[in-house]
């Protein structure tokens, strides 16, 4: 099988995965209790009126007291038509919620991840090539000390000394300024810092030990044999192979982007973004959010994971997929 | 046989009410969220009654933040007691706004607070969160509010009987405009309101148990009356009718399809576009998650009004507003040191640092949900032995004079709560006064001695031989008494205070007690209420038969929840200064709207909050009210012990915050110092 037949099959295989994940969620929702109608039958309690009655006519308006299968057919074309309902904890569609959350999650976690992607596998190879020397330990200590301290303290941290002591950032996020102006430079950097500072340590201590496998392989002898400068052969022989299975982590890496540890980072900055939109959905049961939060993510499951499959080949072309 | 379960309609709740009962971390647990995220200190469980970021908004707020802020000052007690602090003082405002003034202040600058929570909704018609109230309540106002004395005082509309609370007269203020193409405010749209969408079946508006039985008439253009089933003297104070003014031209389609969806998602009704000249500010955005920016409206209505002080002809005095929402404490309060913010709720403990910066200025304003220690009366309580101990009143008093409440407050909250003897903190016109109630916990009531005496009273009144062994109290098997307190996963504040009454009743009672966190919403559900069964009890040799059981009442005390436990810390309720009839809810007999301990009263509560209903006078009202807190004092239903403070700091330049109750009913006349 060609590439090409293989990225069609993957997508009809996406597609049948929404179709099965969809359809445990239809199953799920239609058994957990509906917010709206426990609301009408307490309203209906409080005031001494028979509460079944009040949500017989809750479910009535709602048309929830139609047949299953119906529902059920109503609710997938609604689903793949974007018309993800209501969310009550917004009040706003949901595509709307959602895209409103990408928004703001977005203009922090571009940066991070590409900083992320950048600076971890590095900061790897620049320990491994200074191996158990001074540099080493530095390298290690700063991506450790990164890791180790947890992202909501280490925030709070932050904004009290540049933000409270020194002023140089704002305490409250300010969601109207432009994506690309420096305001929003100002506003951000400090989440992006505690997010890429918390993110390498993984990445770095992954890219250190496999490029340690590479500086003495045969192509590395070669290599200098032939001449080739240190920062060719260290970019061209050492980091491209370690990238390979560092490359297993990025799908991984982008759903912690949107949900992951900025949670807790949104709550610190204030930033309306799609990890707090999503926590606030759960604890507020509110049902069409999460639904719509869950079908977000599992695109980016399913996408990411073929993205991935694809960056093998171009970091790897040993890589094939002729006997798949 | 007794029948307590037969409930005239005076008796239902209200969502209102409802929510009002147990403040918003109740009420959020109760309906499966968190509310606050961070929930770390008591500070913001105080937003529920004015939201930590807008402790101006008891005017203007939904009523589940107003609809219990306190009520006129001239409280009985004596405030003899080495503990009284200014709770006298908690409706009298030092300023006085009706002092002749030379020159109006400038508008200048915006007002800016922060805010803990998200708003669900802005819909007037369906918001009963009081943070979005605050939001709402910016850009429109309600019917009334109560000023600095606590006396009413009319927004949009006035309210009057002249016959005992039966007929009430609504006269709606002249001059009031919807935005185009509305027109102006009159009787007419607040009667469609009323008829057509509250006492309808299809809107579940959040009033819509609110008018059930009520009969409303307009009698003018800018007049209407609205006639209770029973007279009700304090219906201005239990919030009830208190309205926004909606058009009827922007209700009435959805009113003609039964859309109530359609209703709930207007974007005119979202957004307060039709607000005209009827608030402070126009909204200018909602960024979900974010907060909400507001201009000033240079037409508010509130400049023509002639019985307001005369700092409301220049209203409001900042050229915008905005609330913004953080959900970190630490972020909040950052806010507040750097300047970016104009008001914030601040932690107790951290109260003197703020007192001492010359930055912030400090408030501390009395409120009146509590801070008890719920004691498991039902089959699932006591769980270290036999005989529940809880269900004997001398037991509770044992367990109240252990605790000394002065310690209590100097330890946990730096002095920055009041000390709680009855169902009514000391600045209501309710409370019995200190002389006339007992004062369990403090100086006088306190004490190893005074509280091992009364536990044997106890002993003495059990089937089972519960005794002092050494220091310990040990069960009938010679085992020390072992019992659980629960308390909110990540209050501090109420960790350190289970920490505190678990020391004291260890060394004063003998009792070893195990504080352990637990988190709200699961505390709820599997602990505090119950599949309601009903049944029947016979208690002191009468029948007695639960026809109308609830979750937090779901039956006799052998109908009880699914998890044992024995001490809560988890849920604090709100004791109605205003209207403290509400308490019946909680008090008058075994089958009350709520109950999750199981308390049997041993006074005749049904027959006091029965006369306190039928009362014509304030008086007589009194009177029943009186014997009623009286009894609670001595019954202790719940293990009484505070009423924590709310603190808020202010930018100091503000002009218009003060320590009373009603803070920011005049909100519209606060402004920079220039």
């Amino acid at each position: 099988m060609g590439l090409g037949k293989y990225i069609t099959a993957r997508v009809a295989w996406a597609g049948i995965v929404s179709l099965v994940i969809v359809t445990i969620a239809f199953i799920l929702m239609h058994f957990a209790p509906n917010p709206a109608i426990q609301q009408a039958a307490t309203d209906a309690a409080l005031q001494g009126n028979d509460p079944q009655e009040a949500i017989e006519r809750a479910e009535e308006l709602r048309g929830l007291d139609r047949p299953i299968h119906v529902q059920y057919l109503d609710f997938l074309q609604n689903v793949y038509t974007l018309n993800w309902g209501w969310s009550e904890y917004r009040s706003q569609p949901v595509p709307q919620a959602l895209l409103e959350g990408l928004y703001y999650s977005a203009q922090y976690s571009v940066p991070w991840t590409i900083l992320t992607l950048l600076i971890g596998p590095l900061v790897g190879v620049y320990s491994a090539i200074n191996m158990y020397s001074w540099k080493d330990h530095l390298a290690t200590g700063f991506a450790f000390f990164g890791f180790a301290i947890p992202n909501f303290f280490f925030g709070i941290i932050l904004l009290l000394v540049f933000a409270i002591w020194l002023g140089w950032v704002p305490v409250i996020y300010n969601p109207d300024v432009a994506v690309f102006s420096l305001e929003n430079i100002r506003q951000l950097i400090l989440p992006v810092f505690v997010l890429v500072t918390g993110s390498i340590g993984g990445i770095m201590r992954v890219s250190r030990n496999e490029s340690a496998e590479f500086l003495n392989a045969d192509f590395m002898k070669t290599a200098k044999a032939k001449g080739v400068s240190p920062m060719r052969a260290y970019a061209y022989h050492v980091m491209r192979p370690t990238m390979v299975p560092l490359s297993t982590t990025v799908v991984g890496q982008l759903l912690a982007i949107f949900l992951g540890s900025s949670v807790l980072v949104e709550v610190v900055f204030g930033i309306p973004g799609l990890g707090r939109l999503t926590f606030n959905a759960l604890i507020n049961q509110d049902t069409n959010l999460v639904l719509g939060s869950l079908l977000v993510f599992t695109f980016i499951g399913v996408v990411g994971n073929l993205i991935e499959d694809l960056v093998f080949t171009i970091l790897d072309p040993r890589i094939s997929y002729d006997d798949r | 046989m007794r029948r307590y379960a037969k409930k005239s309609q005076t008796r239902f709740l209200s969502r209102r009410q409802w929510l009002a009962m147990v403040g918003i971390s109740g009420t959020a647990a109760m309906a499966g969220c968190l509310g606050d995220d961070d929930s770390g200190d008591s500070d913001d469980t105080g937003d529920d009654t004015s939201d930590d970021s807008t402790p101006a908004d008891s005017d203007s707020g939904d009523s589940g933040d107003s609809g219990d802020s306190g009520d006129s000052g001239d409280s009985g007690d004596s405030g003899d007691s080495d503990d009284s602090d200014d709770e006298d003082d908690a409706f009298s405002d030092d300023d006085d706004d009706d002092e002749p003034i030379d020159e109006l202040p400038e508008v200048s600058g915006t007002y800016d607070t922060v805010t803990s929570a998200s708003f669900e909704t802005l819909n007037p018609l369906y918001n009963t969160e009081a943070g979005a109230g605050t939001a709402i309540g910016r850009t429109i106002d309600q019917g009334y509010t109560f000023d600095d004395n606590n006396e009413l005082f009319p927004l949009v509309y006035d309210m009057n009987t002249d016959d005992g609370g039966m007929v009430w007269v609504f006269d709606i203020t002249e001059g009031l405009e919807f935005s185009d193409p509305y027109g102006s405010v009159t009787a007419e749209d607040f009667v469609y309101q009323i008829e057509e969408v509250h006492k309808s079946d299809w809107a579940n508006t959040a009033s819509s148990a609110t008018w059930g039985g009520i009969n409303i008439e307009q009698t003018g253009e800018l007049q209407f009356q609205a006639e209770l089933e029973n007279p009700q003297l304090l219906w201005p104070q239990t919030f009830d009718p208190l309205e926004y003014p909606i058009p009827k031209g922007l209700m009435e389609p959805y009113v003609m399809e039964e859309d109530a969806d359609g209703m709930r998602q207007d974007k005119e009704l979202l957004e307060l576009q039709f607000t005209g000249n009827l608030g402070p500010f126009v909204l200018s955005d909602w960024t979900r998650g974010a907060g909400t920016q507001y201009v000033r409206n240079h037409e508010y209505y509130i400049q023509d009004i002639d019985w307001g002080p005369e700092l409301f002809n220049g209203a409001p005095y900042f050229e915008g507003a905005s609330i913004s929402v953080v959900e970190e404490q630490a972020s909040r309060i950052g806010a507040l040191q750097s300047g970016e913010a104009d008001a914030a709720s601040i932690p107790p403990e951290r109260f003197q640092e703020f007192q001492d910066d010359p930055n912030v200025s400090m408030y501390q304003i009395p409120q009146p949900y509590n801070t008890i220690i719920s004691v498991n009366m039902r089959d699932n309580g006591w769980t270290t032995g036999p005989g529940n101990l809880f269900r004997h009143m001398e037991f509770r008093q044992a367990m109240a004079m252990a605790i000394s409440k002065q310690d209590l407050i100097q330890g946990v909250y730096r002095g920055r709560a009041q000390p709680h003897y009855t169902w009514q903190p000391r600045f209501s016109r309710w409370y019995p006064g200190d002389d006339s109630i007992d004062q369990f916990g403090s100086s006088e009531q306190y004490g190893e001695d005074l509280a091992r005496s009364k536990a044997e009273e106890a002993f003495n009144k059990s089937d089972y031989d519960y005794r002092f062994d050494g220091g310990d109290l040990v069960t009938p098997d010679g085992n020390q008494v072992e019992l659980d307190l629960y308390h909110s996963a990540g209050q501090d504040t109420e960790r350190l205070t289970g920490e505190f009454a678990a020391q004291e009743l260890e060394q004063n009672l003998g009792i070893s007690v195990s504080v352990e966190a637990i988190d709200g919403v699961r505390f709820s559900n599997d602990y505090w209420t119950g599949t309601p069964e009903g049944g029947s009890a016979t208690i002191d040799g009468e029948e007695v038969t639960w026809d109308s059981p609830a979750p937090q009442n779901p039956g006799p005390r052998s109908v009880h929840a699914s998890e044992d436990w024995d001490m809560s810390l988890v849920f604090g309720l709100n004791t109605f200064p205003q209207n403290p009839l509400t308490n019946q809810f909680f008090f008058d007999g075994p089958t009350c709207f709520y109950n999750p301990v199981g308390y049997y009263p041993e006074f005749n509560a049904q027959e006091l909050f029965q006369q306190a209903r039928e009362a014509e006078t304030i008086p007589e009202m009194k009177e029943a009210f009186d014997q009623i807190f009286i009894n609670v004092a001595r019954e202790q239903p719940y293990i009484m012990l505070t009423f924590e403070d709310d603190l808020y700091g202010y930018n100091p330049d503000l002009v218009g915050p003060s320590e009373i109750f009603n803070n920011g009913w005049d909100l519209p006349a606060w402004h920079f110092e220039e």
